[in-house]
């Protein structure tokens, strides 16, 4: 795997050679992109702060794997965590800041000494003086968005907030920020240090109903059945899911591409690929993925509150065989009205599960109603 | 303040109202943000909770690895719902969002640390080594 490949901090150095400048340029030309779902450049968002004129700028890497199904940042802190700090002290480099946050899942924290002896141990290696510092998260899902993460290190409840502006003008403590996922940070050393980096590779989660689970790293656009059957499933294969908030769409041959799953209203994001069989009913999926949904709203704004509640009742009442055909109507509208209407990212895509569910297998559910 | 709420939570088992008071004096921030603050986040707890905390997934991957049932069967064994503890305060359970074990599902965390693949014989040798 180019994931597991190691570099004995032989990128500092050569970032060290190429300058601030010369950094932005190699991750541009090598078409590094954020591995966190949105796949911004990250020689871009780098040079952003770069040019920003403010003295003090901080680094985030988001290690904050929240979503369902998705274990591939943990898959690198246990086999190859030196990358991620090395990566983290590229950044630092780059922009000249002294000081970085690793913010850690609180479902991780078991790693979190093996993480500390790492920073230790690659500081000393790079010389590098910028301080890393370990957040571990105390569960809050929503701390995966970016403006959310930087509200929870500046000791706040961590809510999201609208952007603009966005961190790398307004970042934490107001400073300009680089937030990178810690995949991003991994392959950071990767593009710089080797020739036959590949930018396509990728890691993704693969897990549900196969007998094969885990971590694969295949190119983006890999075909989906390809990838399931990795997973040697050991029934026939109903649906995927993209963990909970990528929604969900038929198993079929398609590619992997945003473009593609995109058109079937769902999202790629962190490559998380949930499998599930012919022998569970969807309904009962929708009813799981609803209750994440319930549980982990902030609640800061009604819709997502109070919709997400009420779309649990009626799913609950599916499942209990004691709802009507109509209901599916207000489950309907009641997932739009989410989707529209939510002010960040998690309300706004807290249904698209349903609604696709809806569309796809509309039979399952209406079988369910009287 | 995410980092000295964890430093009482680990001490403590959850973060009282008296701690609470004490870190407000100690950094300036008042009760209510503070307070705020702890509410906020699922691993922080206003109440006492018991020696061992149980999170036990009960997202997708889990859900499709049969961890429905491993949670009935927690609950009957330890006679309490989530969010409860048990009467000798040696166990807490609280069912969880994804702990990032999928592919080792049904998975659940007791006081951080991970146990992956459950079954009931093996919440039987769990518990049991808890016990004892
Ligand atoms: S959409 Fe949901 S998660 Fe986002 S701010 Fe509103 S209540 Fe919070
Ligand atoms: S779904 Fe249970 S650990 Fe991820």
């Amino acid at each position: 795997m180019q994931i597991l490949r190691k570099t004995d901090q032989k990128a500092y150095a050569k970032a060290k050679k190429l300058g601030p400048k010369g950094v932005v340029k190699i991750l541009k030309d090598k078409g590094l992109t954020g591995r966190g779902g949105a796949s911004f450049p990250t020689g871009l968002k780098w040079e952003m702060v770069l040019k920003e004129k403010e003295k003090e700028k901080y680094i985030i890497c988001n290690a904050d794997e929240g979503e369902p199904g998705t274990f591939k940042d943990k898959f690198i802190l246990v086999n190859n965590p030196e990358l991620v700090i090395e990566g983290i002290l590229i950044a630092a480099y780059t922009i000249k800041a002294t000081r970085a946050y690793i913010y850690l899942r609180g479902e991780y924290e078991y790693l979190e000494n093996k993480i500390r002896n790492v920073i230790k141990k690659v500081k000393a290696k790079t010389k590098s003086k910028a301080n890393i510092e370990l957040i571990v998260g105390q569960g809050a899902y929503i701390c995966g968005d970016e403006t959310a993460i930087i509200a929870s290190i500046e000791g706040k409840r961590g809510q999201p907030r609208k952007k603009p502006p966005f961190p790398t003008v307004h970042g934490l403590y107001g400073k300009p920020t680089i937030i990178n996922n810690l995949e991003t940070f991994a392959n950071v050393p990767l593009a710089i240090l080797f020739d036959d980096w590949d930018s396509k590779l990728t890691l993704f989660s693969l897990s549900g109903d196969v007998t094969k689970p885990g971590v694969y790293e295949l190119p983006v656009g890999t075909n989906l059945r390809k990838l399931v059957e990795l997973g040697k499933p050991k029934h026939k294969v109903k649906a995927v899911y993209f963990g909970c908030f990528g929604g969900c769409m038929p198993y079929s041959n398609i590619n992997l591409t945003n473009e593609n799953v995109c058109g079937k209203d769902c999202m790629l994001g962190a490559h998380t690929i949930i499998v599930v069989d012919e022998k569970h009913s969807i309904v009962d999926m929708a009813t799981n993925v609803a209750k994440f949904y319930e549980f982990e709203s902030c609640g800061k704004c009604t819709p997502c509150r109070e919709g997400t509640m009420r779309i649990l009742n009626i799913l609950e009442n599916i499942s209990l065989l004691e709802a009507r055909k109509r209901d599916l109507e207000t489950l309907q509208e009641l997932a739009e009205v989410v989707k529209e209407t939510s002010l960040c990212g998690l309300g706004q895509t807290a249904t698209q599960h349903l609604l696709n569910a809806l569309k796809f297998f509309r039979k399952e559910f209406e079988e369910k109603c009287r | 303040m995410l980092n000295e709420l964890r430093k009482i939570q680990k001490k403590h088992g959850y973060v009282s109202e008296d701690s609470i008071k004490k870190l407000s004096k100690k950094t300036g921030i008042p009760v209510s943000i503070i307070y705020g603050v702890t509410t906020f986040y699922a691993k922080l707890h206003t109440k006492p909770t018991g020696k061992y905390i149980i999170e036990i997934c009960d997202s997708p991957s889990c859900y499709l690895n049969g961890s429905l049932d491993i949670i009935k069967y927690l609950e009957r064994k330890l006679d309490i719902k989530s969010g409860q503890t048990t009467q000798d305060k040696k166990f807490s359970l609280f069912i969880d969002s994804c702990i990032g074990c999928c592919d080792e599902a049904p998975a659940m965390l007791i006081n951080g640390k991970p146990y992956t693949k459950l079954t009931k014989e093996k919440i039987d040798k769990i518990l049991k080594k808890c016990k004892s």
